[in-house]
């Protein structure tokens, strides 16, 4: 089967009931979404189709229809993208495990609403689980990525 | 029947009764028949409500914003983990980056725990809770155009035949228990109930 992968067409022999995560990481070799429980209980294996943030550790690849974005594919030929660095700035990180997972949802949150309110934010990120407590920098840097979007227009 | 009904009803009665000519032309009024047709309907009501009153349907029928989790791994039932509401625009499908669909796809996850999946899978509107209701109340909410979606009898009826998401309720995934019966069945009990005249239990 076919799938386009941060704009890639890539050709994968896959069992349909595969796992998209096990066919990116595992077949495609793009090992920036992780494993954490299997059964989108965490958020660390976060990618966007067509848009929309989807567990890919519980959604079959049979089943994908639309464009694949993992963390490699937010960077821009300029760099990182606006939300990967207020992530930077703002350290997020701890021991970084579930960062892919909460930047693509925090993407996606941005490019729905632009300048989010603290619930907006806890609506949108409460999927993504940070078992180093990194919430307030979470809340801090998607703040700042708003700011520096509505500042350049990004 | 409804109250209006009956009291139009009565009222024919009595002009018939003070006219003994022209009550020989009237329809006889069966209170017996009527009786064993309300207690047709509410067998076939008991029926229905033990569908809609089930777990996998009433726990996505709910007042409130959150869609409640249960089953036998749960203890009692709680609220669905990471903080999921019906969303801030009142759809029932979510908040911003964070819908439904972003856990729960087309079929079911084969993992126990895995997120169970159907087509367009979101939260029934809050006027159509379930959830802790009485039997009264959820016959009375059925039946209202105001609170079931503008839908007939007969529309409620082939909702629950043939829309995916309700047929999820009995083909949950691992782990869960199915509604009582199947589409199919729960189909023709409405259709029976409906004729039946749609009684509702006391409240």
């Amino acid at each position: 089967m076919r799938l386009t992968v941060n704009g890639n067409p890539i050709d994968i022999d896959a069992d349909p009931d595969m796992p998209l995560l096990w066919a990116l990481r595992d077949l495609a070799g793009i090992t920036g979404p992780k494993f954490g429980c299997g059964i989108a209980a965490c958020g660390a294996c976060t990618v966007l189709v067509d848009g929309t943030p989807v567990r890919s550790c519980a959604l079959p690849v049979g089943m994908v229809e639309g464009d694949v974005v993992t963390i490699e594919g937010l960077a821009g030929a300029d760099g990182l993208s606006v939300v990967q660095q207020a992530w930077l700035d703002e350290q997020v990180p701890q021991c970084g495990y579930c960062q892919a997972g909460q930047i693509v949802s925090a993407h996606a949150l941005l490019e729905e609403i632009p300048d989010p309110t603290d619930d907006d934010i806890d609506n949108a990120m409460a999927g993504n689980l940070c078992r180093c407590g990194t919430y307030p920098r979470i809340r801090a840097a998607i703040k700042r990525a708003a700011a520096e979007k509505a500042r350049t227009g990004a | 029947m409804t109250v209006l009904a009956r009291l139009l009803t009565a009222a024919v009665i009595a002009v018939l009764a003070a006219s003994p000519v022209h009550a020989q032309d009237a329809p006889a009024v069966d209170d017996d028949a009527i009786a064993v047709d309300r207690e047709k309907g509410l067998a076939e009501w008991d029926g229905i409500v033990a569908v809609l009153s089930h777990p996998r349907c009433a726990n996505c029928h709910v007042e409130d914003a959150y869609p409640r989790w249960s089953g036998p791994h749960y203890g009692a039932t709680r609220l669905h983990a990471f903080n999921i509401t019906r969303g801030e625009d009142g759809s029932g499908f979510g908040n911003a980056a964070l819908r439904c669909a972003s856990c729960h796809f087309s079929s079911n996850s084969s993992k126990l725990h895995g997120p169970p999946g159907a087509p367009l899978w979101h939260l029934a509107p809050a006027e159509m809770a379930w959830w802790q209701k009485s039997s009264a109340e959820i016959c009375a909410q059925i039946k209202d155009p105001e609170r079931n979606g503008a839908r007939t009898l007969e529309d409620i009826a082939a909702h629950v035949r043939d829309d995916p998401l309700v047929g999820w309720g009995w083909n949950p995934g691992p782990g869960r228990e199915p509604a009582p019966g199947s589409a199919e069945d729960t189909f023709r009990a409405i259709e029976r109930w409906a004729a039946a005249g749609a009684p509702c239990p006391a409240g």
